[in-house]
């Protein structure tokens, strides 16, 4: 048996972890926006955040890499302004991790608030708590199993996430190879026995997240 | 003190009221949907109006034209909402030391151990909401939004999430509470007997508009729509023609029947809507000589139909005249509905208490209605 690069194990758990935690802050204000205000232009932001669900990884990653590459405007302002190149970077392959995520974060997260009770909030304001406190003491609390859910869901999916990063952070070992790309490797170069430890390793990783998550998650109904 | 005039279109609905509220209790009373809780969401800021003013304790809260708008937080508005809107998640003393967050600890300790004591809630402390009856859910959220010392208390539906068996005893204890605390109090309710037990004011809702404000017994016995006659269950509502006026009554003639009334305004030869409620009418004692009160408007006729409704039972009569399935709904007591051995295709005399008869001021508006 030959010896096994762990790298790509050590990165995907980094890429998922942070990617994670971004679609974590931003798809919870997402949620509360879409579930409790009313705005122009609700429906659109809606679909928006819900379309990289449904669209093929290649799609996204074309989107990305027009984006960001090192001809659009924004990579060439990164590159000459900042001296920052994300394409093909893991930070490039964090930034398409947390576009496929987001929207199970978000959807998630959204339908958790809406089941909360609207007159909970509003005795909360006339009782005099600001909006941001009523958030945290009331929204964020009550939501909490929906949040966590979908967190373990986004976790899980910026883990496995594969087409999108390929096109963008590239197939770089050592720097930019992630687990689902190295198995695409392993695969590609006929090496069976690495495909298949790292299918296992990846799996086992995968569902004992989303095992303590959801055990985190538990307690008695409400 | 509130003094309040108000317009809010939502969608195809729309809200136009005015009214004022001293010290007592006001009753919103209408059916549902008639925008009574809309009136109290304008109140506490939870909606904001398309026009007019509330004004709190002299305090202008909302004026369209001076383009003030206080948010609910700054309008110390104590909102008691239908399910009482208790926070699951947190303790008794949590939900009710909710609304103290800018007091230190201690104070704040003290103030909610106070709220608990003056609505009895002590050792129920670290309860969850869930763990609680009914009626202790209502005393936590009465406690929490007093314990903020709210300039106008809101109570809606307060009732209606309860057990008929509690309800009574819990009405008088809110009564006795509200009592001691002297605070200006609206209650919505679309219930006739909580509104009438709990306000000696009322003010009648119907499709965001108020169709009476007053007294309660001026709303029950002398109606000023034919809407308010039907909301506070003045079942039996009839056209007639004015036949004379004297100085004591005026004799009114419908379809199936004539009667007196107690003299108002009204001409010969003019359309009047006038009623009567179910238990001002009498059956007539058979064989005993007629006191003088039951002699007016004595009508023969059959009873067609009758159901228990406990104390009460309800007859549907119908006058020997008439060709309708039923042309009165009278109510009388269980026991002189045993004691006169009254049933269904039993033939009696009723008698339609003069003084009981009210002639409908808008009976033109509720006629061009229909």
């Amino acid at each position: 048996m030959e010896a096994i690069d762990l790298f790509p194990l050590y990165l995907s758990l980094r890429v998922a972890g942070i990617a994670t935690a971004i679609s974590f802050l931003i798809g919870i204000a997402l949620a509360w926006l879409l579930a409790r205000r009313r705005f122009w232009g609700r429906e659109i932001l809606g679909a928006l955040v819900t379309v990289p669900l449904v669209l093929p990884p290649t799609v996204l990653g074309y989107y990305l890499l027009t984006t960001i590459g090192k001809q659009s405007p924004v990579g060439r302002f990164l590159e000459q302004s900042l001296g920052i190149t994300l394409i093909f970077t893991w930070q490039s392959a964090v930034i398409a991790s947390c576009i496929v995520s987001l929207p199970l974060m978000v959807r998630t997260a959204q339908a958790s608030m809406e089941a909360i009770d609207p007159d909970l909030e509003k005795a909360a304001r006339t009782l005099g708590r600001s909006e941001v406190s009523i958030f945290l003491t009331i929204t964020v609390p009550l939501a909490w199993r929906g949040i966590l859910a979908g967190t373990a869901l986004a976790f899980a999916r910026a883990t496995g996430e594969f087409g999108a990063t390929l096109m963008v952070a590239g197939n770089i070992p050592g720097r930019t190879q992630t687990m689902a790309v190295a198995i695409y490797d392993a695969v590609q170069a006929g090496r069976l026995s690495l495909a298949n430890t790292l299918v296992v390793i990846l799996t086992a990783v995968t569902v004992g997240a989303l095992a303590i998550l959801s055990w985190a998650g538990r307690g008695p109904e409400r | 003190m509130l003094e309040l005039d108000i317009e809010k279109s939502l969608g195809d609905f729309c809200l136009q009221v005015s009214f004022s509220a001293g010290d007592n209790m006001v009753a919103l009373f209408g059916p549902s949907g008639s925008g009574k809780s809309l009136t109290l969401h304008c109140i506490a800021g939870l909606v904001t109006p398309d026009n007019g003013a509330i004004v709190i304790d002299g305090l202008t809260v909302f004026d369209s034209q001076r383009r003030i708008n206080f948010p609910p937080q700054k309008r110390r508005v104590g909102y008691v909402f239908q399910n009482y809107a208790l926070f699951p998640h947190l303790t008794v003393e949590a939900n009710i030391g909710y609304g103290l967050h800018q007091l230190p600890g201690h104070k704040r300790r003290s103030q909610v151990e106070e709220a608990i004591r003056r609505v009895r809630l002590e050792g129920l402390e670290k309860r969850l909401p869930r763990q609680l009856s009914g009626g202790q859910q209502q005393r936590v959220a009465l406690a929490r939004t007093l314990a903020t010392q709210p300039r106008i208390l809101l109570l809606d539906e307060p009732f209606s999430a309860l057990d008929s068996a509690v309800r009574g005893r819990l009405q008088s204890e809110l009564m006795q509470l509200l009592r001691q605390l002297s605070i200006t109090t609206i209650l919505v309710t679309h219930n006739l007997p909580e509104a009438y037990a709990l306000s000696e004011r009322m003010v009648v809702y119907d499709a965001g508009r108020i169709l009476q404000d007053g007294h309660r017994d001026e709303v029950l016995y002398k109606p000023r729509t034919r809407s308010v006659a039907r909301f506070t269950g003045t079942k039996n509502i009839f056209r007639g023609m004015v036949q004379s006026v004297e100085a004591e009554h005026v004799v009114i003639q419908s379809n199936a029947f004539s009667v007196m009334a107690p003299t108002q305004s009204c001409r010969v030869g003019q359309e009047v809507e006038f009623c009567i409620r179910p238990e001002s009418i009498m059956v007539v004692k058979p064989a005993q000589p007629l006191k003088e009160a039951v002699k007016e408007n004595l009508l023969d006729g059959v009873i067609v139909d009758q159901l228990p409704r406990g104390s009460v039972h309800s007859l549907y009569f119908r006058i020997s005249s008439s060709s309708q399935d039923y042309d009165l709904e009278i109510e009388v007591p269980s026991h002189a509905y045993e004691r006169l051995g009254l049933a269904a295709g039993k033939a009696v005399t009723v008698s339609l208490k003069m003084n009981a008869i009210h002639i409908i001021p808008e009976h033109r508006d509720a006629l061009r209605e229909r």
